[in-house]
C-alpha cells in the first residue's frame, strides 16, 4: 500500500481541504486520514478543486485540526468487516467495535462500503409472504420476503416500537441472520435496542451499526451503507437470507443535505440537496434480493411535519414493495400499531400471490372502513338513528375491526402489563373473515380491542358479561 | 510543517539601535534555534521603550515589559492554588519564576466586521481554537483558509483595529464549572454579570463535548416532575429526557419551565437556566423570581441577552451543557432548560453567513441540524458504571403563527423525546398551561411515570381526544341526546381541571387525588366556574382527614386499590358538603 502524503490547507467546519504533495489525487469517496494527539481523525474526498486539491468531509470532529497537519492517502475507500465475526457486536460507521467488546478477531474479511448495485439479470423478484405476526400488516400490507418495506411516519407515533417489534416477531423467528443500522437517530434508542437484543437472546444472530445524530453529517450520510455491507457479504458470500433494519433512512436524506450544503452545492425543492433521487437510488438499488440469497429490508422513514409529500419521504415511497404509514389520528385513538389501514399498501395484496380468500377479506375490511369513514360526518351530525339497517350493520362492523386491529405487542408488554401475542397469518384470515361476513356481530366492541384471534375476542367477551 | 519551509526572515523592532554586540548574539540565537541562517531586520519602534519584539515568521519573542507581565501572569495561573497557602505560593512563585525566552505565536487583525475577525499569520491555529486580541476581546477560530483565518468574536467588535496583534491561547473553549455558579448569573463565558463578585471555579470543561455513547447511558426510569397536572399526567417527563417546549410568543413557554424548576425544590435536582437571545430584564426578572422563592439556591443562570454578540449567544447554551456535565458526571440530576433555541439558530445562521458560508433551506447553514443535535445529544441517563447521573433538557422553541411545520422547529422536534405544544387559542380562551393534547408527545416519560401516577392518570388523554372529536362533531347541533351531553360536561370539566395558575407546583400526592376524583366522574356536576373553588377544597379536605395516605402516595409512588377507595369515598363526602356549601352560599 502507497502511502501518499498531503497537508489541510483550510477548515471550515465539517470540510477540509487538502493539497496533495505529488501523485495521483486521490478519487472521490477514497478516505484520507489525520493524526491528532494520537487519535485517527478520518475524512472522505467529495470534491476535485484542482488538480492539486481536494475537498473532503469530516467523518469525525474538526476541533483542534489545523492548517500543514499531514494527512495520510491509504489509497482506499472505507472499509467495514463482514462475516460471522460481525454478529453480536456493535459498530460505528468506520467499522470499528464500539460494544467494549475489544476489536475483531485478526483475519475477519473486509469489503468497501461502496459497490455497484446488483445489475438486471441477478435481480430475483420476490413473490412470498413474510409473516410478521402482526394482524394489520398479514393482512392490509402483506410484507414480502426478500422485498423492501417501508414505515411511514411523523415524529412519535410508534415507527421505532414497531420496528423493535418486527424484530422480536421477525428476527427471532426467522433464523438468519439480521443487520441493524441506527442511522442519525437517539443514542438512547441505540441503548434501549442494546440491552433489549441481549436480553431476548436475538443479539447472537444480529449486528449493529450505529451513526446517530450526535456524529457528524458525514457519518449520518456513510452508516446506512455501512450496515449495508454487511448485509450484502451475507447475501452474495455465504447465501443466507438477511434481516436489513434501518432506523430511520430520513437521516440519510437529511446528512445529503447537511453535507450538500456544506459543500456550497445550490438547493433543490424544500431545501434539499440537487442529487436527492440519485442518492436515494444509489442507496436503494443495492438493497435487493438476488438469486445468491435475499435481503428484506425494513426502512423507518421519518415524515417531517407530518407532510407525505415532502421530498425525502416522497422519494422514498417509490423505492419499497410495501409501505406501512403509521397516523397520529390513530395513535391518538389509542390504538397500536398505529397502522392507517387506508394509507398503507403492498405489491403483493395480488389474489394470484396471496389467494383468492386473503384478497377478498383484505379488500371487504378496506371497503368497510372506507365506507365508515364517509359514514362518519353524517353519524356525528344526525345520530346513528338516521343511518339505513345496511349502513348500521357496516359501521358495527368497522368499529369492531378498528379495535381488532389494535394488538398487544411484545416490546411494549413491559409497560402496559399486557403480554404481546403474535398472530398466525391463518389465524388473522379466518378472524377477520369472521368478522367481515358478521359472524361475531353478537360480542360487543370492546370485547375486540387490543386482543389476539377471534378466539380471544370470545374469550374476552365472556370476561366481560362474567365481570358485568 | 507547511510554516517552516518557507524562507525564514527575523525582524527585530526596538526603540534603540541595537549594538554589534547584539546583534551577533541575535543571530547566534536564531541560528542555533532554527538550525540555519536567518537574516534580521532591525526596525524602529516609539512605543517599545522598554523591550524589543523578535519576530521569526509567525514566532514572536516579546520582550517588552508587556510581554514579560503576561509571562508571568499566564505563569501565575498556571500554578494550582490549594486551599489556605495561596500566599506562600506567590512568595515562592515570585522567587522562582525567570522570563524565558519562549515564542508565541502572534498574528495579525487583517478584517473586522460586525462580530467576525480576520486574522493572518497564525499557521499553527487550530479550528475551535480561542485567540485573544489586543484589549483583551477574546474570539474562536471558525474558519482556517491558506491565506488567514476567520474568529468569531465574543466581544465587542468595535474594540479590535485592523493592524493590531493578536494571540493563541493553545486552548479550545472552555467553560469554569464548579458550586460557585449555583445561584449566580453568569455570561456566556462564566463571568458573573450579577454584580456579586468573582467566581471561583473547580475546573473547566470544553464546551463542545462528545455525547455520551450507546454504552454509556440506561433507559431513563425516574420521573423529573413539572408540578403541572397536564403535563404530569399525559406528558410525563424522565430523568434523562429531552422534551421539547413549543409555541408562538406569548403561550407561557418560559413559566412552564419556570415552574418546572420552582418544582425541584428540596428534590436534589440541580437546575441551569440558558437565556439566549432574550431581553436582559426577562432574565433579570426571571433571577429575581427565582431567587425570591428559594430556588436560585439550586440553580445556575446562564445568560447571552440580545445585545451581545452572536458568538457569545452561539455558545451560550454549549456552555451550560458543560456546566451540568460537570454535575451529570459526578451522579447527580441536572434539568437544563435552553430559552430558546429558535434565537440560537438565528445567532449561528448570522455567523455562517458572515462567515461566508453558503445558506441552505431559509438560509440557515447547512449544519443546523447537527448544531442541536449533538447539543441535545449530551442530555442522558448515565449507567451505572458512570454513577448514574441525568441530565433533563427542556429546550424552547418559538413557532411562528403556530407553524410546527418550519424548519427549526421539525428539526428540534425530531431530536427530542417529544414536545409539549403551547397554543395561543387555548391562551387567550384561560386555557392555562395551554397544552394542546393532540399534538404533545411524550415518548419515554411514561416507563417513568410512578404507579400511583400512572394508575391515577389512566386513560386522561384518550378521554380527552374523544371528549375534542365528540366537541368539533357536536358544535353544529342542537339536538344532542343526554349520553352526549354528560360527556361534553365530562370533558370541559377535565379540561377546567388541568388549569393551574403559575407558581403553583402540585406535589405527587395532590395532583394523584385529583385525577383519581376526576377520572371516577367525581366532578362531574360540579359546576366549571366553581371548579378551581372545588380543587382546592377537595385537596385541603383531603390532607386533613387522611395525612398519611398523601404522605404514603409522595414516598411510595404506589396507590392501592385501598387507597383509592378511600380517595373517592372522601371526595364524594367532601362532593356532598361542597354542594350543600354551595346551597347555602347562593
Amino acid at each position: 500500500m502507497i502511502v501518499e502524503r498531503g497537508i489541510i490547507t483550510q477548515i471550515s467546519g465539517p470540510v477540509v481541504d487538502v493539497e496533495i504533495e505529488g501523485g495521483e489525487l486521490p478519487r472521490l469517496r477514497e478516505e484520507l486520514t489525520v493524526e491528532k494527539s494520537g487519535e485517527l481523525r478520518v475524512m472522505e474526498v467529495a470534491q476535485h478543486l484542482d488538480s492539486r486539491t481536494v475537498r473532503c468531509i469530516m467523518l469525525s470532529p474538526s476541533e483542534g485540526l489545523a492548517r500543514g497537519l499531514a494527512v495520510d492517502v491509504p489509497g482506499r475507500t472505507i472499509q467495514v468487516p463482514v462475516g460471522e465475526a460481525t454478529l453480536g457486536r456493535m459498530f460505528n460507521v468506520l467499522g470499528q467495535p464500539i460494544d467494549g467488546g475489544g476489536p475483531v478477531p485478526e483475519g475477519t474479511p473486509v469489503r468497501s462500503i461502496y459497490r455497484t448495485p446488483p445489475p438486471f439479470e441477478e435481480q430475483s423478484p420476490a413473490v412470498e409472504i413474510l409473516e410478521t405476526g402482526i394482524k394489520v400488516i398479514d393482512l392490509l400490507e402483506p410484507y414480502p420476503k426478500g422485498g423492501k418495506i417501508g414505515l411511514f411516519g411523523g415524529a412519535g407515533v410508534g415507527k421505532t416500537v414497531l420496528i423493535q417489534e418486527l424484530i422480536h416477531n421477525v428476527a427471532m423467528e426467522h433464523g438468519g441472520y439480521s443487520i441493524f443500522t441506527g442511522v442519525g437517530e437517539r443514542s438512547r434508542e441505540g441503548n434501549d435496542l442494546w440491552r433489549e437484543m441481549r436480553e431476548s437472546g436475538v443479539s447472537a444472530k444480529t449486528a449493529l451499526v450505529f451513526g446517530q445524530m450526535n456524529e457528524s453529517p458525514g457519518v449520518r450520510m456513510r452508516v446506512a451503507l455501512s450496515g449495508l455491507t454487511m448485509a450484502e457479504h451475507f447475501r452474495d458470500k455465504e447465501h443466507k437470507d438477511v434481516l436489513l433494519f434501518i432506523d430511520n433512512i430520513f437521516r440519510f436524506v437529511q446528512a445529503g443535505s447537511e453535507v450538500s450544503t456544506l459543500l456550497g452545492r445550490m438547493p433543490s425543492a424544500v431545501g434539499y440537496q440537487p442529487t436527492l433521487a440519485n442518492e436515494m437510488g444509489e442507496l436503494q438499488e443495492r438493497i435487493t434480493s438476488t438469486k445468491d440469497g435475499s435481503v428484506t429490508s425494513v426502512q423507518a422513514v421519518y415524515v417531517p411535519a407530518d407532510d407525505l409529500t415532502d421530498p425525502a419521504t416522497a422519494t422514498t415511497f417509490a423505492h419499497l414493495d410495501a409501505t406501512t404509514v403509521l397516523s397520529r389520528k390513530i395513535s391518538e385513538q389509542g390504538i397500536y400499531p398505529a397502522v392507517d389501514p387506508l394509507e398503507s399498501s403492498s405489491r403483493i395484496l395480488e389474489a394470484d400471490i396471496v389467494g383468492a380468500e386473503h384478497y377478498r377479506v383484505a379488500r371487504k375490511v378496506q371497503e368497510i372502513l372506507e365506507k365508515y369513514r364517509e359514514l362518519q360526518d353524517i353519524i356525528a351530525i344526525l345520530g346513528m338513528d338516521e343511518l339505513s339497517d345496511e349502513d348500521r350493520k357496516t359501521v358495527a362492523r368497522a368499529r369492531r375491526l378498528q379495535r381488532f386491529l389494535a394488538q398487544p405487542t411484545h416490546v411494549a408488554e413491559k409497560f402496559t402489563g399486557i403480554p404481546g401475542v403474535y398472530v398466525p397469518l391463518k389465524d388473522t384470515l379466518e378472524s377477520f373473515a369472521a368478522i367481515v361476513d358478521g359472524e361475531l356481530d353478537q360480542y360487543p366492541e370492546a370485547a375486540f380491542y387490543n386482543v389476539g384471534a377471534w378466539r380471544d375476542v370470545v374469550a374476552k367477551a365472556r370476561k366481560l358479561e362474567g365481570s358485568v | 510543517m507547511r510554516a517552516d519551509r518557507g524562507r525564514l526572515t527575523a525582524q527585530l523592532r526596538s526603540a534603540d539601535e541595537p549594538t554589534a554586540e547584539q546583534l551577533r548574539r541575535f543571530d547566534q540565537f536564531l541560528s542555533h534555534k532554527y538550525k540555519r541562517k536567518v537574516p534580521l531586520h532591525w526596525e524602529f519602534d516609539q512605543a517599545l521603550q522598554d523591550g524589543f519584539r523578535l519576530q521569526v515568521g509567525s514566532d514572536v519573542y516579546d520582550w517588552t515589559l508587556d510581554g514579560r507581565v503576561r509571562q508571568f501572569q499566564d505563569y501565575l495561573r498556571r500554578l494550582q492554588p490549594g486551599e489556605n497557602d495561596i500566599l506562600p505560593l506567590m512568595r515562592q512563585a515570585v522567587e522562582s519564576w525567570e522570563p524565558s525566552p519562549l515564542p508565541e505565536e502572534m498574528g495579525e487583525v487583517l478584517t473586522v466586521d460586525s462580530s467576525i475577525a480576520t486574522v493572518g499569520g497564525l499557521a499553527h491555529a487550530q479550528y475551535g481554537e480561542i485567540l485573544v486580541f489586543e484589549g483583551g476581546v477574546k474570539g474562536m477560530v471558525q474558519d482556517l483558509r491558506p491565506d488567514g483565518l476567520s474568529c468569531i468574536l465574543f466581544g465587542d467588535g468595535e474594540e479590535v483595529r485592523a493592524g493590531s496583534m493578536v494571540r493563541r491561547t493553545l486552548k479550545t473553549a472552555g467553560m469554569p464549572v464548579g458550586d460557585g455558579f449555583l445561584g449566580r448569573v453568569v455570561d456566556a463565558l462564566g463571568v458573573p454579570v450579577d454584580g456579586k463578585g468573582p467566581i471561583r471555579p473547580e475546573g473547566y470543561r470544553p464546551i463542545e463535548n462528545p455525547a455520551p455513547g450507546i454504552l454509556d447511558r440506561q433507559p431513563v426510569n425516574a420521573p423529573m416532575e413539572t408540578g403541572l397536572l397536564a403535563i404530569d399526567s399525559m406528558f410525563p417527563i424522565g430523568r434523562g429526557q429531552r422534551e421539547l417546549i413549543i409555541g408562538d410568543r406569548q403561550t407561557g413557554k418560559t413559566a412552564i419551565a419556570l415552574d418546572t424548576i420552582l418544582n425541584q425544590k428540596g428534590k436534589d435536582v440541580i437546575c441551569v437556566y440558558v437565556a439566549i437571545g432574550q431581553k436582559t430584564s426577562s432574565v433579570a426578572q426571571l433571577a429575581e423570581n427565582l431567587a425570591r422563592r428559594g430556588a436560585m439556591e439550586y440553580t445556575a443562570v446562564i445568560t447571552a441577552p440580545a445585545g451581545v454578540s452572536p458568538a457569545l449567544q452561539y455558545i451560550a447554551p454549549y456552555a451550560g451543557c458543560a456546566l451540568a456535565e460537570h454535575y451529570m458526571h459526578q451522579g447527580e440530576d441536572v434539568l437544563i432548560v435552553y430559552d430558546d433555541l429558535s434565537k440560537h439558530a438565528i445567532a449561528y445562521r448570522a455567523l455562517s453567513l458572515l462567515l461566508e458560508r453558503s445558506p441552505g433551506r431559509e438560509a440557515y447553514p447547512g449544519d443546523v441540524f447537527y448544531l442541536h443535535s449533538r447539543l441535545l445529544e449530551r442530555s442522558a441517563h448515565l449507567s451505572d458504571e458512570l454513577g448514574g447521573g441525568s441530565m433533563t433538557a427542556l429546550p424552547i422553541v418559538e413557532t411562528q403563527a403556530g407553524d410546527v411545520s418550519a424548519y427549526i422547529p421539525t428539526n428540534i422536534i425530531s431530536i427530542t423525546d417529544g414536545q409539549i405544544f403551547l397554543e395561543s387559542d387555548l391562551f387567550f380562551a384561560g386555557q392555562r398551561p395551554a397544552v394542546n393534547v393532540g399534538l404533545s408527545v411524550s415518548r419515554v416519560g411514561g416507563d417513568a411515570q410512578t404507579k400511583a401516577m400512572k394508575s391515577a392518570a389512566g386513560a386522561i388523554r384518550l378521554e380527552l381526544a374523544q371528549y375534542r372529536e365528540m366537541e368539533v362533531f357536536t358544535q353544529f347541533s342542537s339536538d344532542l341526546d343526554e349520553t352526549t351531553r354528560r360527556q361534553l360536561a365530562y370533558g370541559q370539566g377535565l379540561m377546567r381541571l388541568l388549569r393551574q395558575p403559575q407558581y403553583a407546583p402540585l406535589s405527587q400526592h395532590q395532583q394523584v387525588i385529583l385525577l383519581t376524583a376526576a377520572m371516577d366522574r367525581v366532578m362531574q356536576d360540579v359546576p366549571l366556574n366553581r371548579m378551581d373553588g372545588f380543587r382546592t377544597g377537595l385537596l385541603a379536605h383531603l390532607e386533613e382527614e387522611a395525612p398519611d395516605l398523601c404522605a404514603r402516595i409522595d414516598q411510595t409512588g404506589t396507590l392501592s386499590q385501598d387507597d383509592r377507595e378511600e380517595i373517592l369515598d372522601l371526595s364524594r363526602e367532601y362532593l356532598a358538603r361542597f354542594r350543600d356549601g354551595g346551597k347555602q352560599g347562593g
